[in-house]
C-alpha cells in the first residue's frame, strides 16, 4: 500500500494549481486589463475632477514645467497645472485625460470593426469554401501586402481634418486581413471535426454551425488576435498623428508629440511636453502586451507556469 | 566581378559622389550656410518668371543683382546695376541710367539691350506670371533704348513710384534683368529652364538639389574691376533646407548654419543659451525685426457665407488679436491697428484712421460677432456650432505649413472661432501649393497671409492691391497676388476710383491723407481681409564664422535674408577671428 498523504511540496503545488483553476484569473491578463482600465478611469474621472476645457489653445500660461521642476526661464511648476503646460498654453494633465482614452478608443473601435469583418470573412472563406474562399483569400492576401500607413497618409493628407471615428474606420480597413486568415485556417481544421459533422447531419444552417457551434471554440484565438489588432491600430493612429495628420483639434497623444517636435520642444528642454505622452503610450502598449501574453496562456495551457 | 561586389562598388561611388558636393575644397570658415524653408521642386529650373522656388535659394541674393536696392532705414533707393532712375514732370516717362562696366559672369556686357529685351519679354507674354512681371505688364506701355547705358520707359499712366515699386527690392524681390544673349535664342520664355543660369552677381551657380543650392564666388566679378565694390569675403554660399524649427535650432546651436529662418522666442532663447554667438536684430526682448508684411486673414469673397460683409465683420469681432500675440508670438510682436505696417512713416495715416473710428481693436467682442452671425440667420445648434438650413457654419482656414509661426497663429485663430460657435478647421498646405495655386487661383475659403504688404512710408502700395481692376475669375491667376479674395462690390468700385487717383499723385502729396480716409471707409465697411498682427521675424544669425550681419545697432539695411537685397549683406560680411 502506498502512502497517499501529500507532501508539503505537493500541498503548495496544489494551492498554486487551485489558483489557476480559472484560467482567466491569469496575473498577466489582470495586470494588463488593470492598466487599460486605469487609463479609461483616468479619462472618466478626469473629466469630472479636472477642467477638460484646458486642452484648448491659449487656456493656460505657456511652457510651465511640472510640479517640482523649473523651465529654461526659471519658472517653477504650479499646482494649477501639475503636469505643466505646452507651448500653445494647453494643460498637459487635461491633454492626457482627454487624449489617452481617445487613442485607446481609436484602437478599440478600429480593431472591433476589423475583427468583425475578419470573423465574418474568415468563417465564410473557411466554411463555405470554393469560389468564395478563393475570392476572400486573394483579396486578403493582396491587402496584407499593402502598407496601411502609406495609403492612410495619402488619404488624410488629401482630406485634411478627420474625426476620431473616421480615422478608426479608415484604420479598420487595414486590420481585417490577419484575423481573416487566422480564422479561415482554424475553421478549415475544425470543419471536419465530429461535432461539426454532427451539426451538419442534424440539418443545422451554415450560419448556425459557423457562429453557434464553431465560434465559441475560437474565442481565445479571437481575443488574442483582437488585442494584437488594437496594438496595431493604435500604432497606426499614433503614426499618423505624429506626422501631423489625423484629427486637428481633438487632442490625442500622437498629435501632442507632433506639436512638441514641431515647436522645438527638444531644444527648449520642454521634456514634459513630449515625454509624458510618450510615457503614457508606452504604458498603454505594455498593458496590451500583458493582456496578449495572458490570453496566450489562457488559450494554451502548456504555457501556464506553476511557479 | 561578382554581383555583390559591383553593387558595393556602385554604392560606394554613389556615396562618394553625393558627399563630393560637400567635399570641402572650400573650408567651413569660408562658407556661409543659409536656411531654406522649402523644398526646391525643380532645382534645374531658373526661370524666375514662372511659379516655383526659383529665386530665394540664393539666385536673387547672390547671382542676379537688382538695379536698385531700397534702404529700409534711410528710405533711399541705393543704386546697384542702375545709377539713376528719373521721371519727367508728369511721372509717366522714366529714364534709367545703367552703370558702366557691368558684366555677365560669361563675360558679355550688361547693357540697355538686356533691359529692353527683358521688359519686352514680360510685356509680350502673359505666361510669365511672377508678381514683378505682372506689375510691369500692368504699368509699362513701351520701353526704348536710348543708348547702351540709357533706357526710357513709357508708362500707361503716371506712377511716381515706378522705380521703387519695380526695380528697388521694396518687397522680397524686384524685376530682374535677364541676359539677352541667352534668352533671345529661346522660342518660348515661359518654358525655358535657363539652366545653367548666369547672372551679374559675385557668385556663380555650382550645384543644386531639391534640398540645397550651392554658389561659389566668381573671382572675375565685374564690381571689383569696375571699382563698384570689393569681392565679398565668403568663397562659398550654401542654401540648405533645414526642415523645421527643431532641426533649424540644432544646426544653429552647433554652428552648422549661419543664418536661420524665423524661430519662436523660446527656441531662440534656447539656441542662444547653448551657443552665445547667436544674435538677432535686437539684442534684447523681443529680439525680432518686424517685416513690412503684416499678417492678415484673407477671405475668398466668392465662397458663401464669406461674400457677406457682415459675416466678415463678425469674424473681426470674434478675433482676439492680443491673445494671438501672447500665445502664438509669445509677445514678440504687436496687434495690427489698421491694414498698414506700423512703421514710423505710416504712423500719421494709422492715427488718422484710428481717429476716424476705423481702427481694429486688439480685443475681442464675441457677443457683437455672434449677434451679426445670428442676424444672418444662423442659430446655435446643440453642439455649440451655428447652423443654418441644417448646415454647420464652417470656416476652412488655409495655412502654409512652411513655418511654425503661421501654423501657431492659425491654431489660435481657429480656437477663437470654435469657441464662438464657428466650426473652424485648418487646411494645411505645403508652401508651393499655398503660393502656387491656393491663393492666386482662389482655391481657398479663408487664408492666413500677408498680401496687403507693400506700403513702407506711403499708403498707396498696400491699398492699390485690392482694387477692382485686379479681380480675376476663380481658377485664373490673380495678377501679382493682388485682390486674391476677389473683392468686387459697389464699395470696391468706389474704393478703386479713389485709390487709382491716389496712384497718380506724388509721394507726400498733401491730398493723399484725405483720400486715404475716404477710400479706407469703403474697405472698413466691408473688410475683404482682416489685419491681425504685425509680422515678427526672429531670425537667428551666427557670428561664429561671420560678422557684419544687419542688426539694429548696425542697420545698413534689414535682415530678411530671402530678399534680393542680400547682395548688400554679402559685401558687408567679415570673417570672424
Amino acid at each position: 500500500m502506498t502512502d497517499t498523504t501529500p507532501t508539503r511540496a505537493e500541498h503548495k503545488l496544489a494551492r498554486k494549481m487551485k489558483r489557476f483553476e480559472n484560467p482567466w484569473m491569469n496575473p498577466k491578463l489582470l495586470w494588463g486589463a488593470g492598466i487599460l482600465i486605469g487609463i479609461i478611469v483616468l479619462g472618466l474621472l478626469g473629466r469630472i475632477f479636472w477642467d477638460p476645457e484646458l486642452v484648448f489653445t491659449g487656456s493656460a500660461p505657456l511652457k510651465l514645467p511640472p510640479i517640482g521642476f523649473e523651465n529654461l526661464r526659471k519658472q517653477a511648476g504650479i499646482w494649477d497645472f501639475p503636469l505643466g503646460t505646452d507651448g500653445a498654453g494647453r494643460d498637459l494633465l487635461a491633454l492626457i485625460i482627454i487624449g489617452a482614452p481617445n487613442s485607446l478608443f481609436v484602437g478599440l473601435l478600429a480593431s472591433c470593426v476589423g475583427m468583425g469583418l475578419g470573423i465574418f470573412l474568415g468563417f465564410s472563406a473557411g466554411f463555405i469554401g470554393g469560389r468564395t474562399d478563393d475570392f476572400i483569400r486573394v483579396i486578403s492576401d493582396v491587402m496584407i501586402t499593402i502598407p496601411p500607413l502609406l495609403i492612410l497618409v495619402v488619404f488624410q493628407a488629401a482630406y485634411g481634418d478627420v474625426s476620431l471615428t473616421m480615422m478608426a474606420l479608415l484604420i479598420a480597413a487595414f486590420v481585417w486581413q490577419s484575423p481573416t486568415r487566422l480564422i479561415r485556417a482554424q475553421v478549415l481544421s475544425m470543419r471536419e471535426s465530429g461535432y461539426v459533422q454532427m451539426a451538419r447531419l442534424s440539418g443545422a444552417s451554415t450560419m448556425h454551425i459557423m457562429f453557434k457551434e464553431m465560434l465559441p471554440n475560437l474565442v481565445p484565438y479571437l481575443f488574442g488576435s483582437f488585442i494584437a489588432n488594437v496594438t496595431t491600430s493604435i500604432v497606426t493612429a499614433v503614426g499618423l498623428e505624429v506626422l501631423g495628420l489625423g484629427p486637428q483639434r481633438i487632442p490625442t497623444l500622437g498629435r501632442t508629440i507632433y506639436e512638441a517636435i514641431n515647436s522645438g520642444a527638444l531644444i527648449q528642454n520642454l521634456w514634459w511636453w513630449w515625454g509624458i505622452p510618450t510615457l503614457l503610450l508606452a504604458v498603454m502598449f505594455i498593458g496590451l502586451l500583458l493582456i496578449n501574453l495572458g490570453l496566450d496562456e489562457v488559450s494554451n495551457p502548456r504555457l501556464r507556469k506553476l511557479s | 566581378m561578382s554581383f555583390k561586389k559591383s553593387v558595393l562598388l556602385a554604392s560606394a561611388l554613389a556615396l562618394a559622389a553625393t558627399t563630393g558636393i560637400y567635399a570641402q575644397e572650400v573650408a567651413r570658415e569660408d562658407t556661409v550656410i543659409f536656411d531654406l524653408d522649402r523644398t526646391i521642386k525643380d532645382p534645374e529650373n531658373f526661370n524666375w518668371f514662372t511659379p516655383g522656388t526659383k529665386r530665394l535659394h540664393g539666385a536673387h541674393q547672390a547671382m542676379w543683382e537688382p538695379l536698385f536696392i531700397l534702404n529700409y532705414v534711410s528710405g533711399e533707393l541705393e543704386p546697384w546695376l542702375g545709377t539713376e532712375f528719373t521721371a519727367n514732370a508728369t511721372h509717366d516717362v522714366w529714364t534709367l541710367s545703367i552703370r558702366d562696366g557691368v558684366k555677365w559672369s560669361d563675360g558679355e556686357a550688361f547693357n540697355a539691350d538686356d533691359v529692353v529685351f527683358t521688359v519686352n519679354m514680360a510685356l509680350g507674354n502673359e505666361d510669365l506670371s511672377a508678381r514683378e512681371a505682372a506689375t510691369i505688364r500692368a504699368q509699362v506701355a513701351s520701353v526704348e533704348k536710348v543708348d547702351d547705358l540709357t533706357v526710357t520707359f513709357n508708362l500707361k499712366k503716371p506712377n511716381p513710384r515706378f522705380a521703387v515699386e519695380n526695380f528697388g527690392v521694396r518687397i522680397f524681390g524686384s524685376f530682374l534683368i535677364m541676359p539677352e544673349h541667352v534668352w533671345s535664342k529661346q522660342e518660348d520664355p515661359a518654358t525655358f529652364a535657363f539652366y545653367p543660369p548666369i547672372g551679374t552677381g559675385p557668385y556663380k551657380y555650382t550645384s543644386g538639389a531639391s534640398n540645397r543650392m550651392i554658389w561659389d564666388r566668381d573671382d572675375n566679378y565685374w564690381g571689383a574691376s569696375a571699382g563698384f565694390n570689393d569681392l565679398p569675403e565668403p568663397k562659398r554660399l550654401i542654401w540648405l533646407e533645414s526642415g523645421g524649427e527643431e532641426s533649424r535650432a540644432q544646426l544653429m546651436a552647433t554652428n552648422q548654419m549661419d543664418v536661420a529662418n524665423t524661430v519662436t522666442l523660446g527656441t531662440f532663447e534656447a539656441i542662444q543659451a547653448q551657443n552665445p554667438s547667436i544674435i538677432a536684430w535686437k539684442d534684447g526682448m523681443p529680439f525680432a525685426w518686424s517685416d513690412p508684411c503684416a499678417r492678415q486673414l484673407e477671405f475668398n469673397t466668392t465662397v458663401a457665407p464669406w461674400g457677406d460683409a457682415n459675416m466678415r465683420q463678425a469674424i473681426n469681432h470674434i478675433i482676439n488679436r492680443q491673445q494671438i500675440v501672447n500665445v502664438a508670438y509669445e509677445g514678440t510682436t504687436e496687434t495690427s491697428r489698421s491694414i498698414f505696417v506700423q512703421y514710423g512713416g505710416m504712423e500719421k495715416y494709422i492715427s488718422a484712421i484710428e481717429g476716424a473710428g476705423m481702427g481694429f481693436s486688439s480685443k475681442a467682442d464675441v457677443a457683437a460677432g455672434q449677434a451679426l452671425i445670428e442676424a444672418a440667420g444662423y442659430v446655435k445648434g446643440a453642439d455649440g456650432i451655428y447652423e443654418k438650413d441644417g448646415q454647420d457654419l464652417v470656416a476652412n482656414v488655409t495655412v502654409n505649413t512652411a513655418s511654425t509661426e503661421l501654423t501657431r497663429a492659425v491654431d489660435v485663430i481657429l480656437e477663437q472661432l470654435q469657441r464662438a460657435g464657428i466650426d473652424a478647421k485648418p487646411v494645411p498646405v505645403e508652401n508651393g501649393v499655398f503660393w502656387g495655386t491656393a491663393l492666386p487661383l482662389g482655391e481657398y475659403e479663408l487664408a492666413y497671409t500677408w498680401l496687403s504688404c507693400g506700403s513702407i512710408n506711403e499708403p498707396w502700395a498696400s491699398m492699390g492691391r485690392y482694387t477692382a481692376k485686379d479681380v480675376a475669375p476663380i481658377g485664373e491667376r490673380a495678377p501679382g497676388f493682388n485682390n486674391t479674395g476677389r473683392w468686387n462690390t459697389e464699395a470696391t468700385a468706389a474704393y478703386s476710383a479713389i485709390v487709382d487717383k491716389m496712384g497718380g499723385l506724388g509721394v507726400g502729396d498733401p491730398a493723399i491723407q484725405g483720400m486715404v480716409l475716404d477710400a479706407y471707409k469703403y474697405y472698413r465697411d466691408e473688410v475683404p481681409f482682416l489685419p491681425i498682427v504685425q509680422a515678427s521675424k526672429l531670425l537667428p544669425y551666427n557670428t561664429n564664422y561671420w560678422t557684419g550681419w544687419p542688426t539694429q545697432a548696425n542697420n545698413y539695411n534689414h535682415p530678411a535674408h530671402w530678399w534680393g537685397h542680400m547682395h548688400q549683406v554679402l559685401h558687408n560680411l567679415k570673417k570672424a577671428n
